[in-house]
């Protein structure tokens, strides 16, 4: 029943991560899952583990990037699935190594729906062929029922026959080996973070800016929130620096040199 | 001069505009998405059906932006199509083409690089502390720039956009709010370093002490040198590594490098150097 739930579940965020984006992030996801399965503690746990761990994950240029919404649903329900009397720790480990490989098959997935969804050009071009705006309404409709399928199935198969033997494993993993994972746990949100740094250093100044976030967090201890307070006082008086500059230079040249990757 | 669609029209755009994903494909990419997200507005100001024909057959084209950047191209593009005459009608699909870059870059830095860590790491920290509100502060918060957001990217683009292109030509304002928001970002993405990424080690170096010559007297501990230094010495460290690498390969082979840290953790763990 529960698997059911899940599901369908899956079937609506899938579509929801295409259209209007609500519930695509894990920390939203992962809780909902915990609900219907009874564990919320858990829920919130691997959340936010997943949510850190996949931070900035998002597509840079043309490369498509794992599908962290599948991958959060599958991780998240098979751990609390197992779980069986386990520690949090050892839970959150569980999801955090369940979610990579979920997350890269189901990308796989998404891959083949847009090339799938190539045939809709040839439909669309016939609509506006004849001015056919009413037709227009239905074109979104067989994608969709595909792109919640995509989730909906391997999470399905994934919960219906993955959970007895991920449980056997987890049970037959040494201790060091969990705690390892669990320990990676932490780890991994560096590349998420080395991936924000890509996307945004674009010139060698941007460095500073980084290490001054820095400096605010490990000597003084701030938090987010007032490190951003901090952060857009300094983006403001940043922003009053260049414009003087360009009124010097009168630039027309790029001076950010690097264009927006499509 | 007054314009012809009502706010029903533009909150039908907007509703359009929000499922202009799901047609996403390898060929034209939101092409279908941006056609059908116009077609009632086009309906509207073309009551000619020839007419109507053009102005769709051109919006199936090839497009690809941010979804906030979307919401503003379509409303701007709907505006276009209503104020041009018949013959400057080649001037829209390069301008929407000239806007999709600058806006999608715009909508990443506000939204996916800024915004989303921003309040996807408070709320990590309140549901680690196992509490809810750390998940329904950021459903909140998330959605307040992504839905509303979205909605007033669309009246906005259709009422002000024309206005606003040509008030601020030369003045990239585009370019302007987006270094800002990268450097929020830059600086909140530095602080997660310290706060989010955990890494400690419990390894001990004896020394011989000068002072009694007992061996192996004095013991420190390498995590509390490292931390005298510099707190967090260990994260930048990490991260710059893992930065590199990143760089070197373009971004790809994420999932294989947190492949490679989980791996590489348990084997430290076991020689108890983590």
């Amino acid at each position: 029943m529960t698997v059911l739930l899940i599901t369908i579940l899956a079937f609506f965020i899938g579509i929801d991560d295409v259209s209007t984006k609500l519930f695509r992030r894990p920390l939203l996801i992962a809780p909902l899952v915990g609900i219907i399965l009874g564990d919320l503690q858990a829920g919130l746990a691997i959340g936010a583990t997943l949510e850190i761990m996949w931070m900035g994950i998002g597509n840079v240029g043309a490369y498509m990037a794992p599908d962290i919404v599948t991958g959060s649903l599958i991780s998240t329900a098979l751990a609390i699935m197992s779980r069986n009397g386990a520690s949090l720790e050892a839970t959150v480990a569980t999801a955090v190594t369940l979610a990579v490989p979920t997350a890269l098959l189901a990308q796989q997935l998404l891959v083949l729906i847009e090339t799938v969804n190539v045939s809709l050009n040839s439909w669309a071009h016939r609509l506006a062929e004849n001015a056919d705006v009413k037709g227009t309404k239905w074109l979104i409709y067989p994608p969709a029922i595909m792109t919640g399928l995509a989730r909906a199935l391997p999470t399905f198969i994934a919960l219906q026959f993955g959970a007895g033997a991920i449980q056997t494993l987890v049970d037959s993993l040494p201790t060091f080996v969990i705690e390892g994972l669990s320990t990676a746990g932490k780890i991994i949100p560096a590349v998420g973070i080395a991936l924000l740094m890509m996307s945004m250093i674009k010139r060698v100044e941007m460095w500073m800016f980084l290490v001054l976030g820095f400096v605010l967090a490990s000597y003084l201890q701030l938090a987010v929130l007032p490190v951003t307070l901090i952060a857009l006082v300094i983006a403001y008086l940043y922003d009053l620096a260049t414009q003087k500059n360009e009124v010097v230079q009168v630039a027309a040249t790029d001076i950010d040199g690097e264009e927006y990757d499509l | 001069m007054e314009q012809k669609l009502t706010k029903r029209d533009l909150w039908t755009l907007f509703m359009r505009v929000n499922t202009m994903r799901i047609t996403l494909n390898y060929e034209t990419l939101q092409g279908v998405g941006f056609m059908r997200a116009v077609a009632p507005a086009l309906e509207k100001i073309y009551p000619d059906k020839e007419d109507l024909r053009e102005a769709m057959l051109r919006h199936t084209v090839f497009y690809n932006s941010h979804v906030n950047g979307d919401a503003a191209i379509a409303g701007l593009t709907v505006a276009m199509e209503e104020s041009t005459g018949p013959n400057e009608k080649e001037g829209i699909n390069p301008l929407k083409t000239g806007l999709m870059g600058p806006l999608a870059g715009l909508g990443d830095s506000l939204v996916k690089f800024t915004w989303v860590p921003i309040v996807g790491s408070i709320g990590a920290s309140f549901a680690l502390s196992g509490s809810i509100v750390g998940p329904i502060f950021m459903f909140i918060m998330y959605n307040i720039v992504n839905m509303v957001g979205r909605y007033y990217a669309v009246v906005y683009g259709y009422k002000k956009g024309i206005e606003f292109l040509n008030g601020n030509q030369n003045s990239n304002i585009i370019q302007r709010i987006s270094t800002m928001a990268n450097v929020v970002g830059l600086m909140v993405v530095g602080s997660l370093i310290a706060s989010v990424i955990k890494i400690s080690t419990p390894l001990e170096i004896s020394v011989n002490s000068n002072v009694t010559g007992e061996v192996g007297g004095n013991v420190i501990a390498v995590q509390e040198m490292l931390d005298k230094i510099m707190p967090s010495f260990l994260s930048l460290f990490v991260t710059f590594i893992v930065y590199r690498i990143l760089k070197k390969n373009q971004g790809k082979h994420v999932a294989w490098l947190i492949l490679a840290i989980m791996i590489l953790t348990i084997i430290l763990k076991y020689f108890g150097i983590l």
